[in-house]
């Protein structure tokens, strides 16, 4: 297949930017003529997927809507009701299916997202909190000028910095930001592990239309996608989710579990989700943390379960292995390919010091945002059947040990052997170590289909 | 044999359903509104009924034709389609099962199968087995929730399991001696435990079931 034309797919769909401030505005469009002219005017500023090869911006910006987001538009009745059924209906409907229940139930959420008023986000990242604010301000006078919308709410998030330098740490002190799959086309520094499984052991790039709309995906198909074809071609589909992290409940919990446990306080942390917190695989180094590997993009994602069915090392329903299984369901991984997803996502709240003092209602989080060409066949399966349910992994009815709403009675089991130091263990009344706040599903348009939203062009004949 | 598998049967019939055009509602519309009705999981008359793994019943209106390059064909009738996994082995097996059905659930075999041609009724046990059979089709490959493992054997372990896993998760780092006073109790406690009953183990979801993601 052909190169994509970087220029026309938004940036942040392409690729992670690594400018490590963010604003994420939510707007409401309240005139449809200037609604049009703000997208109009703002489009010159949108990032596109381009390289940047006289290096990195201060910042980027990049927008998407929410269905009524695009009914605001006046979009083509015709076109509005071609998106796919979960995209119209949006996140908060679709709360029985991903198990948005009990304490993660929407009338939990933020009052934003209570409502039916959030029409797009509009997403701005920054190499610095100067630069950010520099290019929030600049958006700020474009809405206010424009009268385009009304800024309903903002949400920073950042990543921390230590020592001047920035990490991919999480609250709970893992590393992020391992596991974003390759695509077809995508110009992307690859890294074995991180595209598709091939027979012969080597792994190959995802299709593109698992990523974008309007390319093949792994079933030779084109993704559901609304009609004309040039509104939803090079565009995708992103789940917003605001993910409140109980910090004090898993220090607390681990702190507990790890006086029993013989690996370990830090094994037994790194079991939770199959990697160190300092992001070694498990499955690689089971014993010890080791920053070689995580240094090299040949090993740091390069390894699969298949020699470790028991899950001795890698526990089987460790938070990596359930949402990537790579070759744990067997048939060569083959049954994954089209329930990848791509993660964007920065923290939200301060970052807390181990030993600083914590509690849960500390407003601190992650901002989680999934990519990809169906909400339904990707973002949701993955919540629905290897987050909120264990079958496919062979755990029964067992949660994700850290995302699931497990609402105090979860179970985890870590594999073990006969080692002292690796024994089997069993983490029972599990707590909701994070919590959902709100979001919405939401289209990004490419390039193309933007200036088509702006210039009233969208003609479905 | 490709109906067996193991000491689990692989049961596949399809039964025609009435044809009759002054039928109001239709005969295959009042199959479908008394499948509406009836509960899943222990509460199913299938779940009641003892031998029975997993079963689905499907009204089948005809082959949809999907456009070229495909043909245009049609069934000759409406179908009620039955699938069902069930410990036996052989016919005498699937006999006994059939049997057990007719014994436990025959009003609900009737108000079923009673829209269906030929259907001769559940309290004549015998023609009722012979008219299944002679609607039987082979199942040449079927889904094995659980393989050469009897219901009684599945539920045993569902309830053993979680009964292990709660011991551990109350007793881990319990001094050696404490643990196994505690074990022996424990294990005599489940021997002594009655057995779950059928469809009662599956997964206690607020989540909606039945999606495209099921």
């Amino acid at each position: 297949m052909s190169k994509l034309n970087e220029t026309d797919i938004q940036g942040f769909v392409l690729r992670g930017y690594n400018l490590l401030f963010a604003r994420y505005f939510f707007l409401h469009f309240e005139e449809p003529a200037r609604a049009r002219r703000l997208i109009e005017q703002l489009l010159p500023s949108i990032t596109t997927g381009q390289r940047w090869d006289s290096g990195k911006p201060q910042s980027t910006v990049n927008i998407g809507f929410t269905h009524r987001g695009l009914s605001a538009f006046e979009l083509p009745p015709a076109t509005m009701i071609s998106f796919p059924v979960e995209f119209q209906q949006g996140m908060r409907a679709r709360a029985s299916i991903l198990g948005d229940t009990g304490r993660n139930a929407p009338e939990h959420w933020e009052h934003i997202w209570r409502g039916d008023r959030v029409h797009a986000w509009l997403g701005v990242n920054g190499i610095t909190p100067a630069a950010l604010d520099a290019r929030s301000a600049a958006l700020r006078n474009l809405i206010d000028e424009t009268r385009g919308a009304v800024v309903l709410d903002s949400q920073d998030a950042a990543g921390q910095i230590v020592d001047g330098r920035p990490t991919a740490k999480e609250h709970f002190g893992y590393t992020d930001g391992f596991g974003n799959p390759d695509y077809l086309g995508v110009e992307r520094s690859t890294q074995p592990g991180q595209g598709k499984l091939m027979p012969d052991g080597s792994w190959a790039p995802l299709a593109t239309g698992e990523l974008l709309l309007g390319y093949a995906d792994e079933a030779g198909e084109l993704p559901v996608a609304p009609i004309p074809h040039i509104l939803a071609s090079n565009g995708t589909f992103m789940a917003y989710r605001k993910l409140h992290q109980n910090l004090a409940t898993f220090r607390n919990y681990l702190e507990e579990k790890s006086r029993l446990y013989g690996g370990g306080k830090e094994k037994l942390a790194a079991k939770f989700i199959g990697r160190w917190r300092d992001g070694t695989p498990l499955e690689l180094s089971p014993d010890a943390e080791n920053p070689d590997i995580v240094k090299d993009p040949d090993r740091s994602t390069n390894f699969t379960y298949g020699a470790d069915a028991e899950g001795t090392r890698c526990p089987i329903g460790a938070h990596t292995r359930r949402v990537h299984p790579r070759d744990a369901f067997g048939f060569n991984g083959k049954l994954i390919d089209r329930r990848r997803i791509t993660r964007r996502g920065l923290p939200y709240g301060s970052f807390a010091g181990e030993d600083e003092q914590v509690s849960d209602s500390d407003d601190r989080g992650v901002v989680f945002m999934a990519l990809n060409a169906s909400l339904s066949r990707q973002f949701e399966f993955v919540q629905q059947q290897w987050i909120e349910y264990g079958n496919d992994a062979h755990q029964g009815n067992d949660k994700d040990m850290l995302m699931g709403n497990h609402g105090g009675s979860g179970k985890f089991v870590v594999q073990g052997d006969r080692s002292a130091n690796n024994p089997p263990f069993i983490c029972a009344h599990l707590p909701n170590f994070v919590e959902l706040r709100g979001g919405d599903y939401f289209f990004l348009p490419s390039i193309t289909a933007l200036e088509m939203i702006a210039m009233k062009l969208v003609d479905p004949r | 044999m490709p109906n067996q598998n193991g000491s689990v049967y692989g049961l596949t019939i399809l039964s025609p359903i009435l044809d009759d055009e002054k039928a109001s509602p239709s005969h295959d519309l009042q199959i479908r509104l008394y499948l509406s009705t009836l509960p899943t999981g222990a509460n199913s008359p299938f779940a009641k009924s003892p031998g029975t793994h997993l079963c689905r019943l499907v009204v089948m209106d005809d082959v949809v034709y999907v456009g070229a390059p495909s043909i245009e064909e049609h069934l000759q009738s409406k179908y009620l389609v039955f699938e069902c996994n069930l410990d036996a082995t052989g016919e005498e097996g699937l006999e006994a099962y059939l049997r057990g059905l007719a014994e436990h659930m025959p009003d609900h075999l009737d108000a079923i199968w009673s829209h269906c041609v030929g259907y001769p009724g559940a309290a004549d046990v015998q023609a009722f087995i012979r008219y299944m059979k002679a609607c039987q089709v082979e199942t040449t490959f079927f889904f094995a929730a659980v393989n050469n493992k009897s219901v009684t054997e599945s539920l045993r372990a569902l309830q053993t399991q979680r009964a292990v896993a709660d011991f551990i998760a109350s007793s881990q780092g319990m001094e050696a001696s404490r643990l196994q006073a505690k074990f022996v109790e424990f294990a005599a406690k489940l021997k002594a435990e009655p057995l779950p009953k059928p469809g009662s183990m599956g997964p206690k979801r607020d989540i909606k079931l039945g999606g495209r993601n099921e």
